[in-house]
């Protein structure tokens, strides 16, 4: 039997092995190292050290931890509730008006934060008691908050993203700047969906109830412009000199989180406790994504020398599909792995073995990786397994779960016309690398 | 004395002190990675004096962040896992295929591990390597003796995990996991 083929049964091996539902870094170590020995002798050993090490040394990938920071500090510190209640209160008169703010707020957190669960349990913690208090439906307003949520994905600084780049071999800051404008899309396209709807019917999104309202605007403005407009600031700030590339994302994610923890000083909304919470929940969330990273990384540089990725390249290419078929044909696994898998596998290990059929077929790098961007964060909102369904009914248990479900299913419908606008019309994804580099 | 029930979660409690301790210290790294940044940065661009360590620093501290605080996530359960079909398995299916996986899929890998690491250290340490990549020159062996270190830490964790899964077997109940703040439950994670 030929190496590519024991590549082969480590695959087999590896999708079963995972199913079985034992931490999957652990699980790879395992198989790379069992069929690696089995193929390549001792040297699948040394693989496994100077590959581990290779990944402590990227320093690209440093910059998880300062974003993961970043977020829980903002979400500890409550600066967050702060955005939504001003927002929420602005617009109070517009029909649909919480659904806005959700949208609103999840877009400018998504921009804070490149993960997506605390976005979806904290736009569920604030918005849902007044969303029932004002009589909104059930389903559009955890379709909002699902998929706003959601965002935090796609928008940079998404943690996929800075892992995706090594995987490929592209710049984060390109994946980066591609992510922007599909981003705001999907809000945007969110947002219409909620005011049209409103408008229409009412009763769907009425504005603000009575009694929930501020007493004046003007107090409202103030209090958003002292205690909010900062932070507002420090993330596009930071978001900024990265997309200019003025500074990689590693030193922008350093200095935004240290710029938000002082922030969080000054507003007085940090606390010794809440500290202590970042900063566990900073390591726990860092070493579940870069231990799978430096395993993976290690898996696949087993798998690489058995040169199964490329036989099965070869076999795809050599049925003469059209590229395009071939890529849906490959976005649709991707979309389909995503139910019971997360994206941290799917980016690790599913994106390095169709990496070269995309290359073979020429199909650009930095669009197809927006492809399943959207793709992936698309799966979030896809039941019967998607994440953000148990977290939003983990803090409003009032709200059914099938009502949850149907609200998402609008939701998606959404993402997929997001996702085929970006499919057919590339320069959404492709201009602004393009323009930043000159 | 003790009932088996019991010994099983004194041993737990026991091995938990590894993994909790390493996260309790370790999770303070995130602080001198932020903060030789900054300082880098104001450095290079307040001052025009760019330093020669930051970025040493950072990559240093960053690999030692993630791979000593893994033991600390085992800790947590907060490794990855698929659950479609393992979350909605009674207790005492979880607790022997987990005391499975640990002994195949775990152990074996991590003790072969420690010893590939550890010569990869020891050979560091006798020639002083230091790095040629960067100006600075970093002795490289502290970073090198993070992996041997992380591969004890994981181990002692792992019998935790194992004892735990073969409780689980035996009882039909998981053993609690602490949490580095007392006054959170034990199921609290944070959001991925």
């Amino acid at each position: 039997m030929s190496n590519e083929w024991y590549g082969l049964i480590a695959l087999g091996i590896l999708f079963a092995a995972i199913f079985i539902g034992f931490p999957i870094s652990f699980t790879l170590i395992a198989i790379a190292l069992g069929v690696g020995w089995f193929a390549l002798g001792e040297v699948s050993l040394h693989l496994m050290t100077l590959q581990i090490f290779s990944v402590m040394k990227e320093t690209s990938l440093a910059s998880v931890p300062f974003f993961l920071f970043m977020g829980y500090l903002l979400e500890q510190s409550g600066l967050m509730e702060k955005l939504f209640r001003g927002v929420q209160q602005l617009l109070a008169d517009v029909k649909g008006s919480l659904d806005l703010a959700v949208l609103i707020t999840a877009t400018i957190f998504a921009a804070a934060t490149g993960i997506v669960g605390s976005s979806v349990t904290l736009l569920g913690v604030m918005a849902a008691p007044s969303m029932m208090r004002s009589g909104y439906d059930v389903r559009m307003s955890a379709g909002a908050i699902t998929a706003g949520g959601t965002l935090g994905i796609l928008i940079p600084p998404s943690v996929m993203l800075i892992v995706m780049g090594p995987v490929v071999g592209v710049p984060t800051t390109d994946l980066f700047a591609a992510a922007v404008f599909p981003g705001l899309l999907l809000a945007g396209l969110y947002i219409i969906y909620c005011l049209v709807r409103s408008y229409m019917n009412p009763a769907l999104g009425p504005p603000l109830a009575m009694d929930l309202r501020a007493e004046s605007k003007i107090a409202v403005l103030k209090e958003l412009s002292i205690g909010v407009l900062p932070v507002i600031v420090v993330i596009m700030a930071t978001l900024g000199v990265i997309l200019a590339g003025i500074a990689t994302p590693t030193d922008a994610g350093a200095i935004g989180a240290f710029v938000v923890f002082l922030l969080t000083l000054a507003t007085r909304t940090m606390t010794m406790t809440k500290f202590k919470k970042s900063i566990y929940a900073t390591l726990e969330v860092s070493c579940m994504i870069l231990l799978l990273v430096a395993a993976s990384n290690y898996f696949g540089s087993v798998f690489s020398r058995l040169g199964t990725a490329n036989m099965i390249a070869d076999w795809l290419v050599s049925l003469q599909l059209s590229p395009m078929l071939m890529l849906w044909m490959i976005l649709g696994l991707v979309f389909v792995l995503a139910w019971p898998l997360e994206w941290v596998p799917i980016v690790l290990i599913v994106i390095p073995i169709v990496q070269p059929i995309i290359l073979q077929l020429g199909i650009d790098m930095i669009w197809f990786c927006t492809l399943v961007a959207v793709c992936l964060q698309t799966a979030w909102l896809s039941p019967p397994v998607a994440l953000s369904a148990y977290f939003l009914k983990g803090v409003v248990p009032d709200w059914k779960l099938s009502d949850i479900y149907a609200g998402m299913m609008q939701f998606m419908i959404l993402q997929l016309i997001g996702l085929a606008i970006v499919f057919f019309y590339p320069p959404i994804a492709l201009w602004l690398p393009a323009y930043l580099r000159g | 004395m003790f009932s088996d029930a019991q010994k099983n979660i004194r041993l737990v409690r026991f091995f938990d002190l590894f993994g909790l301790w390493s996260g309790k210290i370790v999770a303070w790294l995130i602080i001198p990675m932020v903060m030789s940044l900054v300082y880098e940065v104001v450095s290079r661009y307040v001052f025009n004096a760019p330093t020669v360590w930051a970025y040493d620093m950072t990559f240093m501290t960053y690999g030692t962040f993630f791979m000593l605080g893994s033991a600390y996530t085992l800790m947590r359960s907060g490794h990855i896992r698929t659950d479609s079909f393992y979350g909605s398995w009674p207790v005492r299916r979880q607790g022997w295929v987990d005391a499975v996986c640990y002994i195949f899929f775990f152990f074996p890998p991590l003790i072969l591990f420690l010893w590939v690491t550890w010569d990869f250290f020891a050979v560091s340490f006798m020639r002083n390597e230091r790095s040629v990549t960067s100006p600075w020159m970093p002795l490289l062996y502290p970073l090198k003796f993070v992996m041997p270190l992380t591969c004890v830490l994981l181990l002692l964790q792992g019998i935790s995990e194992l004892i735990r899964s073969i409780h689980a077997y035996r009882f039909g109940e998981w053993i609690p996991r602490p949490h580095p703040l007392p006054v959170f439950s034990e199921e609290e994670k944070p959001n991925v």
